[in-house]
């Protein structure tokens, strides 16, 4: 076609371009760098070092052995919930449902920090208060937060949500008719859910358990927070650690490559996994599905979903609460000693605190108006198969959900601190980063947007004389503004809380709002840490709401940080 | 307004051949059927039309003007087409008269002319006291005459309508073809209307194209294309008929099915193998034989059911050829009883040669 059409070539190969540099050039340099020793020879030395010294085989083994018992828990807690909250009489369980879901609103490595303040081994306000019910003496402890299970735990108390969603919504489409049959041949209401209901959700758990693996392999907060002061590291902290002075860039490349293979694999299976999840959500017309009685065990039952809960919701938010309004972090607030000594302490006299939350709230801005924008165009090309190449674009703007925060902090790391652009130090190496990690998300959201917009509409407009362009403004434009609205604030609220990356990309002029907290850890501001998490949560909290409230549904644009 | 012709058109993805030198000649004012099967070509010839897709061979020419061809083509904005969508593609966010106005204002006409132009449509499409609805409120038909409103109210040389009705229930569906009818008959645009429904066809359309596997396989009047159809095709796929295949034993005469037939519709060569197409309807069914034994053939009831305003026969020839047959409902035959079958000399068409379906 001619005319206006044309105009849109050069905004592909705009756009075609911008992918590749955002995506390759930091790939590419990881890869290269991999390969080469401090002078710059090529060599295979570094691999040699990774998989022969302990100190990296070590952290590989540790990362594993938590991947793989975070899947295990999460699936064996979120299974059952899910199926308690979607498929039986289970009092409030809606509450139940939606606690789970506000979860999210929490980075993990501000969980990570509230449990710090719950179970260190002399601090811990669980310690205390079990010293106070036992009399044991000072030097004992209940719990010991640093601990390889201790962290196990907390990993999965911030990954089960995600498992849970899975499950519940997946129990939500199952058609109550394929129930209602086995019921109709005679199975009883227990007896349909372990052959009928159990097996249909098989797939989804499946799946759900490698989300929690993976998400557990590139966690980078959680564990610097818990493993370090432990002593031991993952794959991530290792990595993080090499950029710690000396920085050893070609070892951190090398040790970054095995979690970009691993989360590629891992991506592919669960692809598969889900892909055959079509019978369970096959389509039609079906009933509502019948609810199992629970009959006394209905109490029970909520009581345990409570106490699931109190483990990444009611306990960490205690605690964060109890360090902001309390002089000293270790003693339970009380009327008495209730006080905004903390508030005043990082708003006023820590330096660093407006700073960061001024490039944070402009990183955030900018990232999500570019990430959108560049979303929008990518989603509409494909969706529309505008162009010759498409196919091209949708694999280059999902590309980057195979690559964990911090292997790309260490790609960008390689790739801007040589000439042609020297990025390093700015804040637009924590933009491009960002816009990169965010992209995928925002695609896919504004891909599904597009999808719902039947391509008759913008043909309806085009054949009464309007052009491309024009159409889509008028038409288009409103349908998808909600869309686009939602996308901007999920981007937003992702950008708010990303560690893993700028850990490695920031400086001590391009400090944002994560890294801030991240820093006081070492200098043990409790006090501080506790308000910067809250206020961080507070944000997250209103701009997700804000974002639902548009109709952009679900927690999709969470499922990275 | 404007005569519409395809020359030679044809599109293929790759391999795949969607449509194959259609030629069509649609005269100013006419109303021309593409009807065929799904997975036909209609509706890629009529989104060729339309602009929406470039030929990879052929020409589109309107009015004189060429505006598809391999080499160039006039976007779906520049060809002063309108269209009606399967899905009616109204936009949700405007209402009724926003949707409808959408052309008007895309022309830049005076707001004056716009406001007179929108009452006339929506009065002649019944709708006034719809104006300021949602189309999320209304019915299935109510949003599809505004669909008809907006793509006539532009004035357009060309109407293009793609399975407009296939959406309705079957009263509504009855109504919207006469409806349809009615308004082309008001305006007389040159149309161009795609459905895979014959009886939606017949109604409507001066002229039908019966279309399968890429190419139009016979251009009529309804009648024509009813009366006379020319492959076994076409004969199936208007109104139920039978096939019966033999050898020509002279210049008309066929013998088949433990018979000989006389067939009407073209020379034949003696010895050649011949497909004839019989309605079920045309066909006489009787308990003796008749006393003029010629064009009838002998055969026992396989099968019959009863359907109200007729009786559906399967009978079996001496050669085992199986023939539906539609009798009147009170002529009720058992089972395994032999019959007689008077096919009559004028109804027996032999199809083209090589089309022995």
């Amino acid at each position: 076609m001619r005319g206006t059409l044309d105009l849109s070539r050069p905004v592909l190969f705009a756009t075609v371009a911008l992918l590749t540099v955002l995506i390759l050039l930091p790939m590419g340099w990881l890869l290269v760098s991999s390969l080469l020793d401090k002078q710059g020879e090529l060599t295979f030395g570094n691999f040699v070092t990774l998989f022969t010294d302990s100190s990296f085989l070590e952290p590989l083994e540790t990362t594993l052995i938590i991947s793989v018992s975070v899947a295990a828990i999460c699936c064996a807690v979120a299974a059952p919930m899910g199926w308690l909250v979607a498929r039986t009489d289970m009092p409030m369980r809606r509450t139940v449902r939606t606690l789970m879901m506000a979860t999210l609103v929490t980075p993990p490595f501000v969980g990570a920090i509230a449990w710090e303040m719950l179970a260190a081994p002399n601090s811990g306000l669980l310690n205390q208060l079990w010293r106070l019910l036992t009399g044991a003496g000072a030097d004992q402890s209940l719990f010991d937060i640093y601990t390889l299970p201790s962290l196990i735990f907390v990993i999965a108390c911030y990954t089960l949500p995600y498992v849970f969603i899975l499950v519940a919504n997946s129990l939500d489409r199952m058609p109550g008719e394929l129930e209602d049959a086995s019921s109709m041949l005679g199975g009883s209401a227990w007896q349909t859910a372990r052959r009928i209901t159990v097996p249909l959700a098989l797939p989804v758990l499946l799946a759900g358990a490698l989300v929690a693996f993976l998400q557990a392999l590139n966690l980078f907060g959680s564990p610097a927070i818990l493993a370090i002061p432990a002593g031991f590291h993952t794959l991530t902290t290792k990595i993080w650690s090499l950029f710690q002075f000396p920085p050893k860039a070609e070892l951190a490349a090398a040790a970054s490559l095995p979690l970009l293979l691993l989360t590629i694999l891992l991506l592919r299976a669960q692809s598969m996994v889900l892909g055959r999840r079509s019978y369970a959500v096959l389509g039609g017309k079906y009933g509502e599905p019948r609810l199992v009685r629970l009959g006394v065990l209905r109490m029970p039952a909520l009581l345990l979903c409570l106490f699931v809960l109190a483990m990444p919701f009611f306990l960490p938010y205690l605690a964060l609460f109890n360090s902001a309004f309390s002089r000293v972090a270790s003693r339970i607030v009380s009327a008495e000693t209730i006080t905004l000594h903390n508030f005043r302490f990082t708003f006023v006299e820590l330096s660093s605190t407006l700073p960061a939350l001024w490039n944070t709230f402009l990183l955030a801005t900018l990232t999500a108006t570019i990430g959108a924008l560049l979303a929008l165009v990518i989603a509409y090309i494909v969706a529309r198969k505008a162009m010759v190449g498409h196919r091209v674009l949708a694999f280059l703007a999902t590309a980057p959900l195979a690559i964990p925060g911090i292997v790309l902090g260490v790609g960008l790391f390689i790739a801007y601190t040589r000439p042609p652009l020297q990025l390093y130090g700015t804040l637009w190496i924590l933009l491009i980063a960002f816009v990169t990690i965010e992209l995928p998300a925002a695609y896919q959201q504004l891909g599904s947007a597009f999808h719902a917009v039947h391509p008759e509409l913008e043909e309806a407009g085009r054949m009464l004389g309007a052009s491309r362009l024009r159409t889509l403004a008028d038409i288009t434009a409103p349908l998808l503004r909600t869309a686009v609205a939602a996308t901007w604030c999920f981007v937003f609220v992702a950008v708010l809380r990303e560690l893993s990356a700028a850990v490695i990309l920031f400086t001590s002029e391009t400090k944002v709002l994560s890294v801030l907290i991240f820093d006081l850890k070492e200098s043990g501001d409790v006090g501080a840490i506790a308000v910067l998490s809250l206020v961080m949560i507070a944000i997250t909290t209103v701009v997700v709401a804000l974002a639902n409230w548009l109709g952009g549904g679900g927690g999709r644009g969470l499922v990275r940080s | 307004m404007a005569t519409v012709e395809l020359k030679g058109l044809g599109k293929r993805y790759g391999e795949a051949v969607a449509v194959q030198d259609v030629s069509l000649h649609i005269a100013h004012g006419q109303l021309v059927c593409l009807l065929g099967p799904s997975g036909c070509g209609k509706t890629t010839t009529l989104r060729l039309i339309a602009g929406f897709i470039e030929p990879s061979a052929g020409e589109i020419v309107v009015g004189g003007r060429v505006i598809s061809s391999p080499s160039r083509t006039v976007p779906p904005e520049g060809r002063n087409m309108s269209m009606i969508f399967q899905s009616y593609a109204l936009w949700p966010h405007m209402t009724v008269a926003e949707n409808v106005a959408y052309g008007l204002r895309i022309r830049k006409l005076p707001a004056a002319t716009i406001a007179e132009k929108l009452k006339a449509i929506l009065s002649t499409t019944r709708l006034e006291a719809l104006a300021e609805r949602y189309p999320g409120e209304l019915s299935g038909g109510q949003q599809q005459r505004v669909s008809l409103a907006r793509a006539l109210v532009v004035e357009p040389e060309t109407l293009l309508l793609d399975e407009p009705l296939s959406n309705l229930d079957a009263n509504l569906r009855e109504e919207m073809r006469f409806e349809i009818r009615r308004l082309h008959d008001r305006y007389r645009y040159t149309t161009v209307y795609v459905t895979h429904d014959q009886s939606e066809a017949m109604t409507t359309a001066d002229l039908i194209a019966v279309m399968n596997l890429g190419r139009i396989e016979q251009l009529g009047s309804p009648e024509e294309i009813y009366d006379a159809p020319r492959s076994a095709f076409v004969a199936r796929f208007i109104g139920g008929s039978n096939i019966l295949t033999g050898a020509a034993v002279d210049a008309s005469h066929v013998a088949l099915g433990g018979g000989t037939l006389a067939t009407t519709g073209r020379v034949l060569a003696k010895g050649e193998r011949v497909s004839v197409s019989v309605r079920q309807h045309e066909i006489e069914i009787m308990t003796a034989p008749p006393a003029d034994a010629s064009n009838v053939l002998h055969a026992l009831v396989g099968r019959q059911v009863f359907l109200g305003s007729a009786r559906d026969y399967t009978v079996m020839l001496d050669d085992k050829t199986e023939l539906r047959v539609t009798a009147p409902p009170d002529r009720n035959i058992a089972p395994g009883r032999e019959v007689w079958l008077h096919l009559p000399a004028g109804r027996c068409r032999a199809l083209a040669q090589g089309d022995n379906a």
